[in-house]
């Protein structure tokens, strides 16, 4: 063989046509494209929001999110007391919580604001364990064929074969019941949908020229599935993560909701929700506040995942 | 097509296998000794022994797993650990709950999301459309199990002694009773197989009440029935609005719409006949997805609304540690899913001929 060895990075068909066109890189040119998204927007705003909340929470809580008004030595708080806003017309002998107490006369504004922390951690690391494994799998399977793809897709298509939530909560039983084993089980199930998502772009990337070039020049195979087809393969998968986000806090919650997720007393908005469920009835701003929250993340990785789908996939653009 | 149907028969049956072992093997390894979850935390450990003996316990793990295969295969599911009854009884019970539930769910989705998608596509741009897809955005972000105690809070709470109240739990009012579909059509003697399927609808209330014209139950049902379906149809209700929407304005934007209207169909056929008989394809695939989700949702929907259904008796079984339950259960679960997608993968054909079943 040559001692000339191809360069380390050929630019990849995409950055070539990018470069070409105008000045920008394919990340700004991509960026630009998303922004575009009217939906992409509105998400961005609604998970920045979240964000900042999430960073500030200790600046923005008013109390400690975990600890009951009778411990921090506030007197004459009402057990599952509404909300009392000054400014709205509250009394001001009444003491201020923004969105009233819990259960344990914990202060259920703080405990929102730090459930943002623990929400938005639960979607972006089960999402993130869940695509790294179902993308290795989809990766190989597609790429190798024949019978190791015939099994990794039978197995995939056995945990495809149980309702998502059934399945959770059977391997959360297994391992126990905390937040991190709810977030692992929702991880497990939801790995089949990035495998065959990852396998179907692989199947149809890897015939393409570029690929057959680079094996052609002698690429190892480790090579061509991880320096070619693997960033040439993205897209789909960063649309299916991101709208995966949403799905995860959803489950998540769902499963803390249950009592097998998160535990007390951590604040996290399902579980918050699952506490305070047979109170509905007479305090019904213990299910409204953090229901609302959740409802507002999860919409707000939605639109973001339909703005990047929108903007990413050329079928579309009409 | 036959040959299409038994070969997509024979394929799932490594699945099916797989199924089997997967929910044997999760049954096993949870946590806990089933016998004092069953007889309490004083039995002694010979009546431990004994317990183990009766339910096969003892056994080695492959063994049992066998001996589960066969029993499976013969249609028995073993005996309820905590309940000492057949799970085939309990299933008998459980499952026409949650078939009904979803059912109506999914007759609610389906009915609700291709109206307003075809409302949203025809109006495209329109308020109507705008407020139809921003609706379709927070229905797919919004829990079952907020929705579900929103719901039960407006309609048992805000709107109590109002006539749009509606019970926020249970099935039926108390005190109204049940009476058996055969005991009603005057054939208490009725047995076997035959006995079984009209016992089965029978613990479906609305059926029951339409089969033996009973119009107390049947209304008492369907109210009690409203909000669960649709706190448990709503995301799906979405998602089919959503594909309606696109795959009918991807239909309307073809060439022989623009000859359809040109020709002077009325605006009515060229929407239903030529767009949307058209366009159900991907619909279709939505609603076969959307399944798997609502027999999901169904576990959190019944925990909300009281219902003793499948879901319900799963998550009761795995906290109980009623291995035998919980296999029963999720393995006929996973048996009715599989089924189902095949049904859709099926119904393919009939909706578009282009598609070759192959």
């Amino acid at each position: 063989m040559s001692s000339t060895a191809p360069p380390a990075t050929l630019p990849t068909v995409a950055e070539a046509d990018a470069d070409e066109g105008h000045a920008y890189g394919l990340w700004r040119d991509t960026l630009r494209n998303i922004l575009r998204q009217r939906s992409a927007r509105l998400g961005l705003l609604l998970i920045g929001f979240f964000v900042v909340v999430a960073f500030l929470a200790p600046v923005l809580a008013t109390f400690d999110p975990d600890k009951g008004m009778l411990d921090l030595g506030e007197i004459g708080a009402v057990k599952r007391a509404p909300p009392c806003i000054h400014l709205l017309g509250c009394p001001a002998d009444v003491p201020q919580h923004l969105l009233g107490l819990d259960g344990n006369f914990r202060d259920v504004f703080s405990r929102i604001v730090y459930g943002a922390r623990v929400s938005l951690f639960i979607g972006v690391v089960t999402v993130g364990v869940a695509i790294l494994i179902g993308t290795l799998i989809g990766l190989v399977a597609g790429y190798t064929s024949g019978r190791t793809d015939n099994v990794l897709m039978r197995l995939m298509d056995i945990l495809l074969g149980f309702p998502s939530l059934i399945l959770a909560i059977a391997i959360v039983t297994v391992l126990g019941r905390s937040l991190v084993n709810a977030q692992l089980a929702i991880a497990i199930v939801a790995i089949p949908l990035y495998a065959r998502v990852m396998r179907s772009t692989v199947l149809s990337v890897r015939e393409q020229d570029f690929v057959v070039a680079t094996r052609a020049l002698g690429e190892s195979p480790s090579g061509i599935l991880f320096r070619r087809i693997l960033p040439n393969s993205l897209t789909p998968i960063v649309v299916a993560g991101t709208l995966g986000v949403a799905g995860a806090i959803l489950d998540v919650a769902a499963l803390s909701f249950l009592g097998v997720g998160a535990q007390p007393p951590l604040a996290e908005w399902g579980s918050m929700i699952g506490l305070e469920r047979n109170q509905l009835f007479s305090a019904p701003h213990l299910v409204l506040a953090p229901g609302i929250a959740i409802v507002i993340t999860v919409l707000g990785f939605n639109l973001l995942g339909d703005g990047i789908r929108d903007a990413l996939d050329p079928r579309l653009n009409r | 097509m036959i040959r299409y149907i038994a070969r997509r028969l024979v394929a799932s049956i490594p699945v099916l296998f797989g199924v089997i072992a997967l929910v044997f093997v999760l049954a096993r390894v949870i946590p806990g000794d089933p016998c004092r979850s069953a007889l309490g935390e004083r039995a002694t450990d010979e009546i431990c022994a004994a317990f183990s003996a009766r339910y096969g316990l003892d056994q080695p793990i492959p063994i049992q797993f066998l001996g589960y295969l066969g029993q499976v295969l013969t249609g028995d599911l073993g005996e309820s650990i905590q309940r000492s009854r057949p799970v085939t009884d309990i299933l008998m019970e459980r499952l026409p709950v949650t078939v009904e539930l979803t059912l109506f769910a999914l007759l609610f989705a389906t009915v609700g999301g291709i109206l307003l998608g075809l409302v949203a596509a025809y109006r495209r741009n329109s308020p109507g459309d705008v407020g139809v897809m921003i609706g379709a955005n927070f229905g797919v972000s919004i829990p079952v199990f907020v929705l579900g105690l929103i719901l039960a809070y407006i309609f048992a709470v805000v709107l109590k002694d109002t006539p749009l109240a509606l019970p926020p739990s249970g099935r039926l009012t108390p005190g109204l009773s049940v009476v058996p579909i055969a005991i009603a059509w005057g054939m208490p003697d009725l047995a076997g197989p035959l006995r079984a399927f009209l016992d089965f609808l029978s613990n479906m209330y609305v059926v029951n009440g339409l089969l033996t014209l009973n119009g107390a139950l049947l209304g008492d049902a369907l109210r009690h029935l409203l909000l669960p379906a649709i706190a448990l149809g709503t995301i799906s209700l979405a998602l089919i609005a959503r594909i309606t929407r696109s795959s009918l304005l991807d239909v309307l934007g073809l060439d022989f719409v623009r000859t359809a209207r040109a020709k002077g169909v009325a605006e009515r056929s060229v929407l239903l006949r030529h767009g949307l008989r058209n366009a159900l394809l991907p619909i279709a695939t939505v609603v076969g997805l959307t399944l798997g989700g609502l027999l999901s949702g169904a576990v959190l929907t019944e925990s909300i609304f009281n219902l003793s259904g499948v879901g319900r008796a799963v998550y009761e079984a795995i906290t109980g540690r009623d291995y035998i339950v919980i296999q029963g259960f999720t393995l006929v679960i996973a048996l009715v899913y599989i089924f189902v997608n095949l049904l859709v993968d099926i119904s393919y054909a009939f909706l578009d001929p282009r598609v070759r079943l192959g």
